[in-house]
């Protein structure tokens, strides 16, 4: 599939009828996509920059006081944790999904079918595994003679439980993107490598992760992104304490009076994810657009 | 890797398989194990030693299960088949383009979608409660095709591009109206993407939370699934939420089951991957 993407049928162009025809079939899509997404990201903006009409930075100065600074800096917790965790179990995945063993085809269906669950399915689920008294997670430590743990102890365990829980359900996709990376690698690669003396962990060094380097920067844009805008988990599993960025947004704008303050913490957030967007596209994927 | 499989991969099996199984386990035991075995201990049981239907079935009568999960089904109908509808052409329109130009568009249209689900949720649902939009199956489907518009235009795209080119010009040779080839040779070429962006779109909507959240908000009986089982959750009802859970998610499995060889990583991170 790959190589239809790669664009060898460059030639010089001229812009024909035909053309703009072409242009004109995608250009609903095109309109769709434009109409709803950069006009609401433009009226939140110029809202959070109006009080009574006129132009006011009123709600970007209170907002420290609704929390925003620490629900920025849980936001990021929660993401790179996340992302860490989801990377390290799809990483594991991809790798043993390579190798031939008796179950495979049950294995990748086991980890594969949470892509298809919903979000709020997920966490009810762990809402019932993690719970203070009790509950599933704690009756297995026990069965297993360890203590039972409090999870909800402290704001650092919430988001803990919160950033764990997100791995049910976005790991497969982060799996199924390194599998496709390391499904490239010519097996012959490893068995040179092997005959060279190469070891298992220097093999690894050497061809596996430059091998899926650009593909972690993929899983890390199209997962990292989804994690700034995770809503439904923390809201069933921690509901607004502690706070991310995304439930304090909603918090404000469900009360009419604090709405104005929900646009300048959307605007924070649109400011954070697309610094995050330019940042990994510009020490990882930019050389996907480049063509 | 030639050779003999290493024991130590079956370790690594066996615990990620538990890891990934565990969460449907708990479903499936508070869905069908008696509550004194459940909620009425402590630390839950982890094994059945009885099995009952009795929860589901109390459940499908003390709270209204088919409606949201009729509205869903709508919902997601009617969001798969407008992907089809703008996707379809888009996909061929962008593959007839050069690849530079068509691969910016791509691109264009994924970071567009990388907008905050929320920021772009809360304007849109002002605009169509002023459209007499909110709390409506269609509102809910307008704003979720928003998410999974990119994915299928790329996905449809990757079809028509995979196809020789000598095809479509031999049949405006022989003289068919580009309309005739379309439908009548292209698009049967196509219809395995079609699918996939299909099914995707489909299952995107069944699951999707924010949005629908935003749009037709709290009011159980005028939400999707998502937004129904979120407010009964809420409301502490775990047994409900459970069967809820269940029921929505058989569809799920079997469509990912049934699926699986076509859930690639070049598909669904999209233009992305080159």
């Amino acid at each position: 599939m790959d190589s239809e993407f790669s664009g060898n049928r460059e030639k010089r162009f001229k812009i024909t009828g035909r053309h703009v025809l072409y242009f004109l079939f995608a250009l609903p899509a095109i309109a769709y996509v434009i109409g709803l997404s950069i006009f609401p990201a433009i009226t939140v903006v110029y809202q959070s920059f109006l009080v009574a009409g006129k132009f006011s930075l009123y709600n970007y100065s209170v907002l420290p006081s609704y929390g925003l600074y620490a629900s920025i800096e849980n936001t990021l917790i929660v993401s790179v944790g996340a992302l860490l965790i989801q990377l390290m179990l799809a990483l594991a995945i991809a790798m043993v999904m390579m190798k031939p063993f008796a179950g495979s085809k049950i294995f990748s269906s086991i980890v594969i079918i949470p892509f298809g669950i919903s979000t709020i399915v997920s966490a009810f689920i762990f809402s019932l595994i993690f719970t203070n008294v009790g509950g599933f997670a704690n009756g297995v430590l026990v069965a297993l003679g360890f203590k039972p743990v409090i999870w909800f102890s402290s704001s650092i365990s919430d988001l803990g439980v919160v950033m764990f829980s997100d791995f049910w359900k976005n790991t497969p996709l982060v799996a199924l993107i390194l599998y496709g990376g390391l499904s490239s690698v010519s097996p012959t690669l490893y068995e040179a490598a092997s005959v060279d003396g190469a070891g298992a962990l220097s093999r690894f060094t050497h061809i596996t992760l430059p091998a899926i380097a650009p593909l972690i920067s993929i899983a890390l844009l199209v997962r990292g992104v989804s994690e700034f805008n995770i809503f439904a988990l923390p809201l069933v599993l921690i509901g607004y304490h502690p706070l991310i960025l995304n439930t304090l947004i909603y918090e404000n704008y469900s009360t009419l009076a604090t709405r104005p303050i929900s646009y300048a913490a959307a605007t924070v957030l649109l400011i954070i994810i697309m610094a995050y967007s330019i940042f990994v596209l510009k020490i990882g994927g930019a050389k996907q657009y480049a063509r | 890797m030639p050779g003999k499989t290493n024991p130590l991969i079956y370790i690594v099996v066996v615990l990620l398989a538990l890891l990934f199984f565990y969460p449907f386990w708990v479903l499936f035991l508070i869905a069908f194990v008696p509550t004194r075995f459940t909620f009425g201990l402590i630390y839950p049981l982890q094994f059945p030693l009885e099995i009952t239907l009795s929860n589901i079935v109390n459940s499908f009568y003390q709270v209204d299960l088919l409606g949201p999960l009729i509205r869903s089904l709508e919902v997601a109908f009617i969001v798969g088949g407008l992907a089809l509808l703008l996707g379809i052409p888009a996909g061929y329109g962008i593959a007839k383009l050069t690849t530079r130009i068509s691969n910016r568009i791509i691109a264009f249209l994924f970071i567009i979608n990388m907008m905050p689900g929320l920021v772009i949720a809360i304007p849109i649902s002002l605009y169509f409660y002023s459209a007499h939009l909110e709390n409506t199956v269609l509102g809910v489907a307008l704003a979720q095709e928003l998410v999974v518009l990119p994915l299928t235009v790329f996905i449809i795209m990757g079809g028509f591009r995979s196809l020789p080119r000598d095809l479509e010009n031999q049949a405006r040779v022989d003289g068919a109206p580009l309309s005739s080839t379309f439908a009548r040779i292209l698009l049967p070429l196509v219809r395995v993407p079609i699918l996939i962006a299909f099914i995707l779109s489909w299952m995107t909507s069944w699951d999707e939370f924010t949005y629908a959240f935003i749009v037709a908000p709290i009011v159980p009986t005028d939400s999707t699934f998502p937004v129904a089982l979120y407010n009964y959750v809420t409301r502490d009802l775990p047994l409900q939420s459970a069967t809820f859970a269940l029921v929505a998610t058989i569809p799920v499995i079997i469509l990912v089951v049934v699926f699986q060889k076509y859930l690639k990583g070049q598909y669904l991170s999209g233009g992305l991957i080159g």
